[in-house]
């Protein structure tokens, strides 16, 4: 019997503590930004690209944009943490099942981008 | 204002959400439509955005004390991705209302199912993915996992319905994984919302690469979500096991009664 290992805990409690708080910090940032021009917030985000862009130039689009796709890749960087965990456990039974997932969703991402 | 009160609004889902396993979305989709005069699209790219937050932010709080089964929700997600993969040939052969009034009789099931269990008189070692976690009280609660091949088939359904919906299916994982395989409710919900965030990933990227996530609503969304959602879990250890399956049980009934209402009225 095990009990869920604390290795994977405080790996992914800190992979998705720092991903939500940058995620937090673009969103806020470009809210103030926003505010600051006096502008409501857009209706449309950016794509990926040209929000890293703007985001970089401190643009409040580009700011609220990157924030919501850093949010949205939280989910994969928990997999792609876990994955990681598994292979330093030599687990390679869990190694292969969140490949497996990992894999399906990046499929997805691409099908359905088509 | 709408900004604040979508925020306020999506901090009160994110609390709840975060307790009971699920996304929110189902909440707040009604909310932000009809309340708020969000157009459909819209409310659902929102409805993904909540999904992901509520489960990343609970997550933090539910990983760090080992409540997640972690490699259950990941096998779990083979099946329920791949669900979510195979939605679109499910919307070409189903119709819509009949897929809503399908959903509705599953949370019907479910909420009718969760009668009368006050405890989880059913938790034990069964050598399958056995494991255990720290109720709050702190006693440690061992438990196996049950019918796994069940499990894994209601996950795939539970994928398929997630992607045509624009939810991230919480709503059927925690009673599949409860009642069917016997994880104590706790865990049961700990590791719901594991799989909730995976399951809305994806098709939130795809909403995001199309253009589809509005910020000026979203923005407020995520950002209540964010907060509430790091309450939920500690609201939860103060609640009886009992009362927080009552309140699944609750809401679990008005989201049926919704389901069936757009399944009737189209």
């Amino acid at each position: 019997m095990e009990v869920e290992s604390r290795r994977i805990n405080k790996a992914v409690q800190w992979t998705l503590g720092v991903g939500l708080a940058v995620s937090a910090l673009l969103m806020i940032a470009g809210l103030v930004g926003s505010l600051a021009a006096g502008r409501r917030l857009p209706k449309a985000v950016l794509e990926p690209e040209p929000a890293l862009q703007q985001a970089l130039h401190l643009h409040a689009a580009g700011l609220l944009s990157l924030g919501l796709l850093v949010l949205i890749l939280t989910p994969f960087l928990r997999v792609a943490g876990t994955l990681v965990v598994f292979l330093r456990q030599h687990d390679w039974r869990y190694t292969a099942v969140t490949a497996v997932v990992l894999t399906v969703m990046i499929v997805s991402l691409v099908v359905g981008q088509a | 204002m709408t900004f604040v009160a979508i925020l306020l609004v999506s901090a009160v889902v994110g609390v709840i959400g975060s307790m009971l396993g699920i996304g929110g979305g189902l909440m707040l989709v009604p909310i932000l439509t009809l309340f708020l005069g969000v157009p459909v699209k819209t409310a659902i790219g929102c409805s993904l955005v909540s999904v992901i937050a509520t489960s990343s932010a609970a997550q933090v709080v539910y990983v760090g004390r080992g409540t997640t089964h972690t490699r259950l929700g990941m096998t779990l997600e083979v099946t329920t991705t791949l669900g979510a993969l195979a939605g679109g040939i499910t919307a070409i052969l189903i119709s819509g209302r009949v897929l809503q009034g399908l959903f509705a009789a599953i949370l019907v099931w479910a909420a009718y199912s969760m009668m009368g269990r006050g405890r989880d008189a059913d938790a034990a070692l069964t050598g399958r993915l056995d494991t255990s976690f720290v109720a709050p009280g702190g006693a440690e609660v061992a438990y196996g996992v049950r019918h796994f091949p069940l499990g894994m088939a209601a996950s795939f359904v539970a994928g398929n319905v997630s992607g045509l919906l624009g939810v991230g299916g919480g709503v059927v994982k925690v009673p599949v994984m409860n009642l069917v395989m016997r994880v104590p409710l706790r865990a049961a919900i700990a590791t719901s919302n594991f799989m909730i965030g995976v399951t809305a990933a994806t098709s939130a990227a795809v909403y995001f690469g199309r253009g589809l996530i509005e910020p000026r609503v979203a923005v407020p969304t995520a950002l209540g979500i964010l907060v509430g959602a790091q309450v939920g879990p500690r609201v939860a250890a103060r609640t009886p096991t009992a009362r927080l399956r009552l309140i699944l049980q609750v809401v679990l009934v008005v989201l049926a009664v919704q389901m069936v209402w757009k399944a009737v009225s189209g």
